[in-house]
């Protein structure tokens, strides 16, 4: 019937009409009889295929019979005609899927009970619908030894069946193909190069696309079966993608997290920090009764107990000092409400001390700031550009789903380029690229400006030292792409919100975008966007209503408050400068920390300094919103019960809010927070103000000294990734080194692996030297984020010397 | 934030091979470096001696711009290119169809027999490395083998043991 | 065809037929040899597919057969029995519990036929009891020390089964 109904509309130019089993169907030319299909709820099965992968054909489980072709033929690889008639469930094709099916199991091995796949697995699920009953093989099956490819990934290769879906995968989208395989025939072996480790930053996506269980997750290797997980819908907090990810516990343990497919952020992907992080929320280090110290000495101690002892240190410093004695301080990764309600109590107490932003230096532009640090696109229409300037940006490993967007854009054609402090491994070609310190990037911004001021567009009034600059030819380039392309954008990265002069480069930034006409995006921590409308920032209220100007993080740490309030917050790790928010806590009367985790002697001095820790549920423990760089609001619901004696961080704040008799406290659950905040389904993002652009400040090197560029790798983000051990263990998360270009190794006398005592104003640290080709002349990089450099400060010069 | 991206291996590579393979690569489109790579492979074979090591094969993958697995791949596909040590003579016995059929296995038994080593070895004076590989496409001379490029065809115990006695 | 039914059935009414022949089973019975089991001094013979207490048995070597695959779990109607998994240093997977609530337990043998590699099987134990709140979840340790006790006869029972499988 339906058939009918079909075929009354005339077919558009573009499709065929194909029948399927009977059905008639609408196809898109040139596309394959599997797609047409699949779109139609047809279901044919395939361990090759996958929609997002390049088509190989070379499991042939997808053979079904088409009328007039003599032998049965790939569904995957087949391209529609007009009139074509297929049978899907002939008995042609029957019996060719069986007999394929009969040849992938030759040698696979019966080891589904032990099998982490077993009970998600394709194979198995198809042996059963499409395969034989048994096997005339009876020959010695053949062993592939297993390979270790790194933290992530456990291989049984001997199940493998070479559908090269993890091949191809590294191919096409992780963009570094790193398994091949290799060997011919019946000694095909999916193996890495020299069976190195696997590095990519999205590599646990092919466990999800593995479709037997060959490539599975170490983390959760023989931990339970999928069939009795249960599953929560939740958010990934670890990024401003802000991907689906289904969080599945078991028995009140998270014990895997896998995506959701939404096309419009994350597609079917995940980021391994997203993925693997969840290891933290069972970790050791877990905070589980809150505890307060008196006299010197740590005690657990009940929730009243802590919050009277909180609230009543709290008032002890509003009375003696004022309010502005007070700073709050955030992690990016906490929840709209929480960044709401914390502000709120700030407030309430008299104080508008209180930030999110750990890692800027230059809050000089705050004013000019638009709502909330916006893409100002949405995350696909990143594929659609024409040219991108990536200005100290790193989407690769700080925003992997996005940097996959942007390969995909580069492999259309788009022009990516990028003002960097490094010579970024980026997985696609550059059109143009600067590489330099920070004052050496804000200077070749400027000359982008410049650049494109020079091509005949509107010579507005630049500041007098943009134009006396001359832009060198990289710059030019960059310009001339950016004018020539349809669709463009220039990001800004966390690097360049940590820059030291953060404002100018921002400005420039804008200023490029506006002279180029293209979209200014900005690629925040976590769920800034969050904090920023929810109003926790020091001169704004909620949804960027004005207000009284408190202190910024810099601020609150260059002139020391009497009180911190430190919302999941590690302060030598989380803040730029670990070594001032070390030497700020040391100087604080009362330091209260909430936090998912204990204070461990190895990462920070909070058992020396703190006086009161609040155990604070993390993602999963809690409901919440997280707002992503598009602007949009995912709300989530906790996923597990809560650890020990932790309390969601709304809670906390609202009992706080309570006890410290602010008015407007009385929430009597997370819809009241969220109606009192109106929390849109998408926060509209608002331009950047346009502003002046100070000069570059130069910072003066002494003889000898080397620039340190203070970098935070993907896995030291926040609390919950660095207590995730897997992702610890990863290539991209090497102990700290003072990592340097071979010519300045040389410069400086030294060799890689020498040890050496790094100095600068704030501290000094042991490390070891490295040679690391990405860091440009001069420069040294030290990662921060790390508690071996967190008493080196953030960006400056540094003295490195053989000890 | 990989310790050192992208380490440049090309060097590793004889200028002599770098010359040749550069005149591979002027016969394809310059972003098409890897339509040489069987050239390549097949020249820096030679010059070490017959066969490919790990690090050679990385230097190609840098030099050709693909990634390094992708050489493996295409030097483990192949059975004109070994990864160990051989001998001075190869010796390959072809393993398809045509030349099974017309007896090429009692032919390999033959030859392991009198060189005392398996297939895939190599003798320990260094002379011979016995290898089956796959279709040589000499079907109609089955049984055949290849010994240094050159065909050998309806093959006999008798016959090969002439040929074994020729070789030194 | 009626007017016959109902003939007969007058006829055997009024003959007592029916009576006769109940009266005759009583009677045999009557003096028949009596089959009443004096239990516990007499206990009544039992198949090899009898299903009483768990066992979580090994091989030979000693190697616990369990592999954590959790099939029995899943299986279970009842959902009586928890396991975790584990992976043991050498790599295998392994239980690191294996509790089974015998109070919910409905001796269906369920968990036994979905076993991959005959570890946990029921035995012919129907005699248990237990004297405080909780011992009636037995662990895996006991349902080893189970399987250990009658591994013989667990063994002869299972072969015995074999050709009816």
């Amino acid at each position: 019937m339906s058939a009918n109904e079909k075929a009354v509309v005339p077919p558009a130019s573009d499709t065929v009409t194909i029948e399927v089993d009977g059905r008639k169907l609408q196809a898109k030319k040139g596309s394959m009889v599997i797609q047409a299909t699949d779109a139609a709820g047809i279901y044919i099965p395939r361990f090759c295929y996958h929609a997002k992968l390049p088509i190989a054909a070379n499991c042939r489980m997808c053979l079904v019979e088409v009328e007039k072709a003599p032998k049965p033929m790939p569904a995957c690889a087949t391209p529609v005609a007009e009139g074509m008639k297929v049978f899907t469930r002939s008995e042609k094709a029957r019996e060719s899927q069986k007999a394929v099916m009969e040849f992938l199991l030759l040698n696979h091995p019966l080891d589904c009970p032990i099998c982490d796949q077993g009970g998600e697995c394709p194979l198995q699920d198809q042996a059963l619908g499409y395969g034989k009953d048994d096997s005339r093989y009876d020959e010695a099956k053949r062993v592939v030894p297993d390979k270790d490819i790194g933290p992530l990934i456990a291989t049984f290769m001997t199940r493998c069946i070479h559908c090269t879906r993890c091949v191809r995968f590294g191919q096409e989208l992780a963009g570094v193909m790193e398994f091949g395989a290799l060997g011919r025939g019946e000694h095909t072996e999916i193996r890495t190069f020299l069976d190195r480790s696997v590095n990519s930053e999205i590599s646990g996506n092919v466990i999800d696309i593995c479709p037997v269980g060959a490539l599975t997750s170490k983390p959760f290797q023989y931990k339970a079966r999928p069939w009795e997980l249960d599953h929560h819908a939740s958010i990934a907090p670890h990024d401003c993608v802000g991907s689906n990810i289904d969080v599945q516990t078991l028995r009140g343990k998270v014990m895997r997290v896998l995506p959701r497919v939404n096309e419009s952020i994350n597609e079917c992907w995940l980021s391994d920090r997203d993925r693997f992080s969840y290891e933290a929320l069972n970790s050791e280090e877990r905070l589980r009764v809150p505890m307060i110290r008196r006299n010197g000495q740590w005690e657990e101690v009940d929730w009243r107990t802590a919050l009277d002892f909180t609230v009543q240190g709290l008032r002890n410093v509003v009375e003696r000092h004022g309010p502005d004695a007070l700073g709050a301080l955030a992690s990016p990764i906490a929840t709209l409400e929480e960044f709401y309600l914390l502000a709120k109590l700030v407030r309430a107490l008299g104080s508008n001390n209180v930030d999110h932003r750990l890692r800027q230096l230059d809050f000089s532009d705050d004013d000019r700031a638009p709502l909330y640090p916006a893409l100002g696109l949405t995350i696909p229409e990143l594929e659609t550009l024409d040219a991108v300037l990536l200005i100290g940006a790193n989407p690769r490993k700080d925003q992997p789903l996005l940097g996959l967007r942007l390969r995909k854009a580069a492999r259309r054609g788009a022009a990516v380029m990028a003002i960097n402090p490094l010579d970024y491994d980026f997985t696609h070609r550059l059109a143009a690229q600067v590489i330099g310190k920070p004052e050496e990037m804000y200077a070749a911004a400027a000359e982008v400006v410049k650049a494109l001021g020079q091509m005949g567009h509107t010579a507005v009034g630049e500041a007098s030292w943009i134009d006396a600059l001359s832009p060198r030819p990289e710059a030019e380039r960059i310009a001339q792409a950016l004018m020539q392309a349809n669709k463009k954008a220039v990001l800004l990265g966390p690097f360049a919100l940590g820059h030291p002069q953060a404002a100018g480069l921002r400005a420039a930034a804008q200023r490029i975008a506006a002279r180029a006409n293209a979209t200014l995006g900005v690629l925040a921590e976590g769920n800034s966007a969050g904090a920023w409308v929810a109003g926790c920032v020091p001169h704004r209220g909620p949804l960027g209503q004005p207000a009284d100007r408190g202190r910024d993080t810099v601020a609150m740490l260059n002139e020391p408050r009497k009180a911190y309030l430190l919302y999941g917050v590690d302060p030598e790790l989380d803040v730029l400068d670990g070594a001032l928010a070390a030497k700020a806590m040391e100087a604080a009367e009362f330091v209260v920390m909430a936090s998912s985790f204990k204070p461990s002697v190895y990462r920070s001095g909070a058992i020396g300094y703190a006086h009161v820790l609040l155990p604070l549920a993390p993602f999963a423990e809690t409901a919440g919103s997280f707002v992503n760089t598009e602007g949009r609001v995912q709300r989530f619901e906790a996923a597990v019960k809560l650890y020990g004696e932790a309390r969601p961080g709304w809670k906390i704040l609202r009992v706080l809010g309570d006890l410290l008799g602010a008015a407007g406290f009385q929430y009597g659950s997370l819809d009241e927070v969220r109606a009192e905040l109106g929390v849109p389904s998408l926060f509209k993002p608002t331009a950047l103000e346009a502003g002046g652009a100070a000069a570059p400040l130069h910072t003066p090197l002494a003889d000898g000294q080397l620039y340190r560029i203070a970098e935070v790798p993907l896995y030291a983000v926040d609390p919950l990734v660095r207590r995730a051990p897997a992702l610890q263990d990863t290539a991209d998360n090497p102990r700290p080194a003072a990592r340097m270009n071979a010519s300045d190794i040389k410069r400086l006398n030294l060799e890689p692996g020498a040890a050496v005592v790094v100095r600068t104003v704030m501290g000094e640290a042991r490390l070891q030297v490295q040679t690391d080709a990405r860091v440009p002349e001069g420069c040294v990089l030290i990662a921060a984020g790390y508690p071996e450099t967190a008493m080196l400060g953030a960006h400056g010069p540094a003295s490195v010397v053989r000890t | 934030m990989a310790t050192n991206p992208k380490p440049k291996t090309a060097e590793r590579l004889s200028a002599a091979a770098r010359g040749e393979i550069d005149r591979w690569t002027a016969k394809f489109p310059p972003e098409r470096r890897r339509a040489a790579l069987l050239a390549a492979l097949t020249i820096v074979q030679r010059e070490n001696g017959g066969w490919l090591t790990p690090e050679l094969m990385e230097a190609v993958a840098d030099y050709l711009d693909v990634p390094p697995v992708a050489v493996e791949e295409v030097a483990t596909f192949y059975s004109l290119y070994d990864l160990a040590p051989v001998g001075r003579h190869k010796l390959y016995v072809c393993n398809s169809i045509s030349c099974w059929l017309c007896g090429s296995e009692r032919l390999l038994r033959h030859l392991e027999q009198r060189l005392g080593i398996k297939a895939g070895e190599t003798t320990p004076d260094g002379r011979f490395t016995l290898k089956q590989v796959e279709c040589l496409a000499a079907c109609g001379g089955a049984p055949a083998m290849m010994v240094g490029g050159e065909y050998h065809e309806n093959l006999t115990p008798e016959k090969v043991d002439t040929l074994l006695a020729r070789l030194k | 065809m009626r007017i016959t039914q109902n003939f007969r059935h007058y006829l055997r009414a009024f003959l007592l037929t029916e009576l006769i022949r109940g009266l005759a089973v009583t009677s045999r019975h009557l003096f028949a040899r009596k089959i009443t089991v004096r239990y516990p001094e007499e206990k009544t013979p039992q198949s090899p597919r009898f299903r009483g207490l768990h066992a979580l048995r090994r091989y030979p070597n000693g190697e616990e057969r369990c592999i954590a695959c959790k099939l029995c779990e899943a299986v279970c109607p009842a959902a009586c029995i928890t396991i975790d998994s584990y992976e043991r240093p050498d790599g295998t997977r392994r239980t690191s519990l294996y509790d089974i609530d015998l109070f919910k337990c409905i001796y269906c043998g369920f968990c036994e036929e979905a076993c991959p590699v005959d570890a946990v099987v029921l035995t012919r134990i129907y005699e248990f009891h237990y004297e405080k709140r909780g011992d009636n979840v037995i662990h895996k340790e006991q349902l080893l020390g189970i399987g250990d006790r009658l591994e013989a006869q667990i063994a002869a029972d299972r072969a015995a089964d074999a050709p009816y499988r």
